[in-house]
């Protein structure tokens, strides 16, 4: 994790040549000029996405989920995506978290250039780089919270004596570890969803892919997920948040909205963090 | 690697887990138990009857007819036929192994032994016997045309002179020196001299417990008006000899009626029917088990990754690989097999102690039979959960994100 | 209310066509098996003449070898002597009673054409057609008199006289029979006797009786039995002497009309074994036994070990089946969870979901059965293919057709039953949140 404070990478705007006869300039984000860019080797940049574009294609349909789609996120923010329902940012969501190909364009993560990989190595990849909160929680019914916790472990390759310190610690970084016996159903939407933050951050991942992590959970139980996400951030990690939901997005130092699968707006400015960094993680828990 | 997880999630979804184990277990006690029967029945239907069964057939005459001279008419056959061109060799025999019907007599080193040392079937034939039959004379001398005897058939038999198979020799004279020894054919004197000894020649019931216990007795004995002829044909021309043979003998006695020729080879199908019946009953019941069972897995396990589309999204968001989406789906696979396999394992020894109470002879399951069925019901489901698993293992990562 | 769940359960059923298609076939396979083999046993062991079977008692004495005994579980042996048999016949103390044997002969077609032939004949007493009934198609069986007076005469069934006579009224013409003529006094018709159950000493599948002659009619022709003969000790040779043997090869039946004749009739057995004991017979333990029908098909197993083992295996692939059903049915319904949550939530009531599911269950079974019976009918060719000697049991009577679908739906609704009371138990909102 860097030590750096978070800084706007956001400098300004530039027409993308080829994207000229659009009505709508491409936003661009450009990397802060402090920054070496290097297009193999971004040093301090988490993401960056370039001309990326998606093309789904059913049967006689041709859907263009993004195009021509820069971002630029870099170590240590907290980014907050947002936009209606079918603008692409669950499209941008799942091709930044590796969970999806794109059809062309460039894409690194924290260094590496995605899209020469395979799907294992992908897998790797997520594995180690990513960690995922999803809207639905997504944790496996079956298994309690320990085994749950346990599964991106498991395919990290972690031996038992490692696994089990990390998801003691982890659960206890999110207040459940009485209850690591439990099965998910036990459990409250909040109390899941804090489950699904443990597991996300078990294996210490440098991003953490959110998606409408507070969708399913009343207003209470929302402020709490979102003190932890803000602690977690504070600590160091990386996140990217997708949401429609504008109050949510305003927590975030910076926003990107997405519009028919290209970034329309964005902050200039990152928020001014409130709390100290040095804040105890516990109290942001509710 | 991941059992421990698999078994718990399992423990949470018993049902699906029991019906597919229980059908696991059924299947292994009943192919294991088919198999064992199918092997015994081969085993039966492969024992030699020591004869030459590919050049021989046999058929009966019965006269009719107050007329009717059954001893010059068996002398008068028997000259016939051994002049007929592509004839090897011809004897009377009362009985052919494995026909079914025929004399067996209890045989007995005492007068008047209470109860007899061997049963034995008994042949009735003449001196060309052991060269009709095909057997091989492997101790002591064959018979000599004098010592065939005109016979009355009535209450006893008391030959002078028999040859006895090895099985029965060794049974009755475990020094392996019977050649020359006495034995009571009745349990009263006069004995009978075992003049020869020859390496095979299987009793006339299929069934019987003394399948290789038999007496070859030289005597012109007609059954009333009835006598049955062997008859060895020279190598290939059986069928052409019975076409002449049937024509022959339908000229030369009107006075009689020849049964139905029956080679050897027939006689052995008809005396294994029953086991071969069984062996197709068994084999088929064990393919149309192994394919249900392995649609049974194939439908389940279809059920499973479409019920764990989302779970299995969520593992490869969380960095799981295609691979490893396929190992969790057959060590799942392996966990149910093997839960099923070890109760199966206790199944098929309660089958096999049913089976024993329901088949004469049947013998307990050799204990091999368990984990060779073990690895073919292991392979059966590895292979049938292959396609679901590959399935499960195409679900893309982004179906984590889908909301619904 | 039926017509909309069958309607439901149809179109469901043709959604997965593949899943319905595995669990139809499943049931199909399990009930195929199972009633093939059941038919077989059933049919071979069924009772052959249910209305007077518990009347007709075989008889069974030992007059076996003092120092072994017939069979090794000690039973009697399973026919009885000449000199016994004539004894039983002439004491009459039963109130129907027959010796019999069984006896190959030659038979002289008077037509030329006609070349002579071995035929099987059923040689017994007079008492035979009233005791085991078989229907005449034209005259009679013969008399106690012309029992006594050892009449040349012959009952002959209706395959011979088909061959003999065209299937004429043959009555008081003549059949030529090892040089003897007998006059025909009766012809059967079709006895259909699916196991000839009153000699099961050689075979209870074996060939027909093709005529009848009286016993003592036999004896002074010196026909000899071309049945099993058994002889525990040897005996001078001659007819005569063989008469008088201890051999074995003579089946006896009684009918006795009620448990008071039968209990009279044991007792005077058991006094008639006990004298022959002073003349020094009957060696052995008394052991008298007066089976009757399905006591004696049962003693001399009728229903062979591997019919038994086939049907019971066969019963075991129906319940691997029925199981295989039960998954794939549970995991159909549990798929259908959001549509019976949805369901619920119109209205329906637990009953309502029950009635749909079990319908559905019933459709598959009734399908499979009908898919089963075919099999069955398929199975039994087979069976009559692999046992030529079953060709009288390996059919399918209405019974067993009625039995089949039965089966078939009943184990398909039981095997419905527990996914779809799981089906019940999805609460009315459960299911309409999302996932």
């Amino acid at each position: 994790m860097t030590d750096e404070p978070n800084v706007c990478a956001i400098r300004g705007l530039r027409s993308i040549p080829g994207a000229a006869r659009r009505i709508t300039p491409m936003p661009t984000i450009l990397a802060d000029p402090r920054l070496p860019i290097s297009f193999t080797e971004p040093e301090g940049v988490m993401l960056k996405m370039q001309h990326l574009s998606k093309v789904y294609r059913t049967h006689m349909v041709e859907t263009h989920a993004l195009r021509d789609f820069s971002i630029h996120v870099r170590d240590g923010e907290f980014v907050a995506v947002t936009g209606p329902s079918g603008s692409g940012k669950t499209t941008f969501l799942n091709i930044a978290g590796l969970l999806e190909e794109f059809t062309s364009g460039e894409f690194w993560l924290d260094g590496v250039a995605v899209s020469g990989l395979n799907d294992n190595a992908r897998s790797k990849l997520r594995n180690e780089k990513i960690g995922f909160i999803f809207q639905g929680f997504n944790l496996i019914p079956d298994l309690n919270l320990f085994d749950n916790v346990d599964v991106p472990l498991r395919y990290r390759g972690y031996n038992a004596a490692e696994r089990r310190k990390r998801i003691e610690e982890s659960l206890a970084r999110v207040g459940l570890s009485s209850r690591m016996k439990h099965y998910p159903s036990e459990l409250s939407g909040g109390q899941q969803q804090r489950v699904a933050i443990a597991r996300a951050l078990a294996g210490s991942p440098r991003l953490l892919m959110a998606d409408e992590p507070t969708g399913n959970l009343d207003s209470l139980m929302a402020r709490g997920v979102m003190e932890l996400l803000e602690e977690i951030n504070r600590a160091g990690t990386t996140i990217i948040m997708v949401t429609h939901d504008p109050e949510l997005a305003a927590r975030a130092q910076r926003n990107v909205h997405v519009m028919d699968g290209q970034v329309t707006d964005f902050d200039a400015e990152p928020k001014l963090r409130m709390q100290s960094r040095d804040a105890d993680i516990e109290e942001a828990v509710v | 690697m991941e059992i421990r997880p698999i078994i718990s999630a399992l423990m949470r979804s018993k049902v699906a887990m029991i019906l597919i184990g229980l059908q696991v277990a059924l299947t292994l006690a009943i192919v294991c138990n088919s198999l064992f029967i199918i092997s015994q029945r081969f085993e039966r239907m492969q024992r030699p009857s020591g004869m030459n069964e590919t050049d021989t057939f046999y058929f009966g005459s019965s006269g009719f007819g107050r007329g009717y001279d059954a001893r010059a008419t068996q002398k008068a056959d028997l000259q016939l036929l051994r002049q007929l061109p592509g004839v090897a060799a011809v004897t009377p025999a009362w009985s052919v192994p494995l026909s079914g019907g025929g004399w067996d007599s209890g045989i007995s080193l005492q007068p008047r032994q209470k109860t007899a040392t061997a049963d034995s079937a008994i042949y009735i034939v003449d001196d060309a016997a052991v060269n009709t039959f095909g057997t091989h004379l492997i101790a002591g001398r064959d018979f000599k045309p004098e010592e065939v005897v005109d016979t009355a058939f009535g209450g006893s038999l008391h030959p002078a002179v028999v040859i006895v198979t090895k099985a029965l020799a060794d049974k009755l004279f475990p020094a392996g020196d019977a050649v020359g020894k006495q034995i009571y054919m009745d349990q009263d004197p006069p004995t009978s001299t075992i003049i020869g000894v020859v390496d095979r020649l299987q009793h006339m019931r299929a069934e019987s417990s003394s399948i290789e216990y038999s007496t070859l007795v030289p005597a012109y004995m007609p059954y009333d008006n009835f006598t049955r002829y062997l008859v060895r044909t020279e190598p290939g021309r059986r069928d052409e000899v019975m076409k002449s043979v049937e024509q022959k003998l339908a000229e030369s006695n009107r006075n009689r009626i020849v049964s139905k020729m029956r080679t050897l080879e027939q006689t052995r199908r008809d005396a294994y029917a029953d086991d071969r019946a069984m062996m197709i009953i068994l084999g088929t019941v064990i393919v149309a088990l192994l394919t249900i069972t392995a649609l049974g897995i194939v439908g389940m396990a279809s059920f499973w990754v479409a019920q764990r589309t989302k779970q299995i999204g969520t593992r490869r968001a969380l960095g799981a690989t295609r691979f490893d989406i396929l190992r969790y789906f057959l060590t799942e696979n392996f966990v149910i097999t093997t839960l099923g396999l070890l109760v199966g394992g206790a199944l098929t020894y309660v089958l096999s102690l049913w089976l024993l109470t329901h088949t004469d002879g049947a013998k307990l399951l050799p204990w091999y039979y368990v984990p060779i069925g073990f690895a073919c019901l292991w392979l059966l489901g590895q292979i049938a959960v292959l396609g679901p698993a590959t399935r499960a293992s195409r679900v893309p990562p982004a179906v984590a994100t889908r909301s619904v | 209310m039926f017509s909309y769940y069958l309607q439901l359960g149809l179109r469901s059923l043709r959604r997965n066509p593949i899943l319905t298609a595995l669990m139809v076939l499943g049931i199909a396979l399990g009930i195929a098996a199972s009633m093939t083999t059941l038919t077989v046993m059933h049919l071979m062991g069924s009772d052959p003449i249910p209305w007077k079977s518990s009347n007709l008692h075989y008889v069974q004495m030992d007059n076996w070898d003092p120092n072994s005994p017939y069979n090794p579980d000690g039973s009697p042996p399973d026919q009885v002597t000449y000199r016994d048999a004539v004894a039983l016949m002439e004491a009459g103390k039963a109130d129907k009673q027959v010796a019999m044997f069984k006896l190959a002969l030659p038979v002289q077609p008077v037509n030329p054409e006609l070349k002579p032939f071995r035929a099987l004949a059923r040689v017994t007493y007079a008492d035979f057609f009233a005791m085991f009934e078989p229907p005449f198609a034209y005259g009679g069986g013969w008399n106690h008199d012309q029992d006594a007076q050892h009449a040349r005469v012959v009952v002959l069934g209706n395959g011979i006289n088909e061959k003999l006579f065209g299937g004429q009224n043959s009555v008081g013409k003549t059949v030529r029979l090892d040089g003897n003529d007998y006059t025909i006094v009766g012809v059967l018709g079709d006895w259909k006797l699916r196991s000839r159950y009153y000699d099961l000493t050689v075979g209870a599948f074996a060939d027909p009786d093709d005529m009848f002659m009286p016993f003592t009619t036999a004896i002074d022709l010196k026909q000899r039995s071309s049945g099993n003969n058994s002889c525990w000790t040897s005996s001078a040779d001659g007819w005569d002497a063989y008469l008088q043997s201890d051999c074995v090869w003579i089946q006896m039946w009684v009918q006795l009309d009620s448990p008071a004749r039968l209990a009279e009739y044991q007792s005077f057995l058991d006094a008639y074994v006990n004298e022959q004991k002073k003349s020094g017979r009957f060696q052995r333990p008394l052991n008298n036994r007066l089976p009757d029908v399905n006591t004696w098909m049962a003693d001399q197993k009728v229903v062979s070990g591997d019919v038994k083992v086939q049907t019971g295996l066969g019963f075991a692939f129906l319940a691997v089946c029925l199981v295989n059903t039960i998954g794939l049915l549970l995991a159909k319904f549990t798929r259908k969870a959001g549509e019976i949550g949805l369901r619920r939530a119109l209205g329906a009531s637990r009953r309502d979901i029950f009635g749909q599911f079990l319908i559905e269950s019933g459709v598959v079974g009734l399908s499979g059965g009908m898919i089963g019976l075919l099999l069955t009918g398929f199975g039994l060719i087979a069976v009559r293919a692999l046992y030529t000697n079953y060709k009288t049991v390996a059919q399918l009577d209405w019974v067993m057709v009625a039995t089949t679908v039965l089966l078939a739906v009943a184990a398909a609704v039981l095997a419905g039953l527990y996914p779809t009371w799981r089906a019940c138990q999805v609460a009315p909102a459960a299911q309409l949140k999302t996932q």
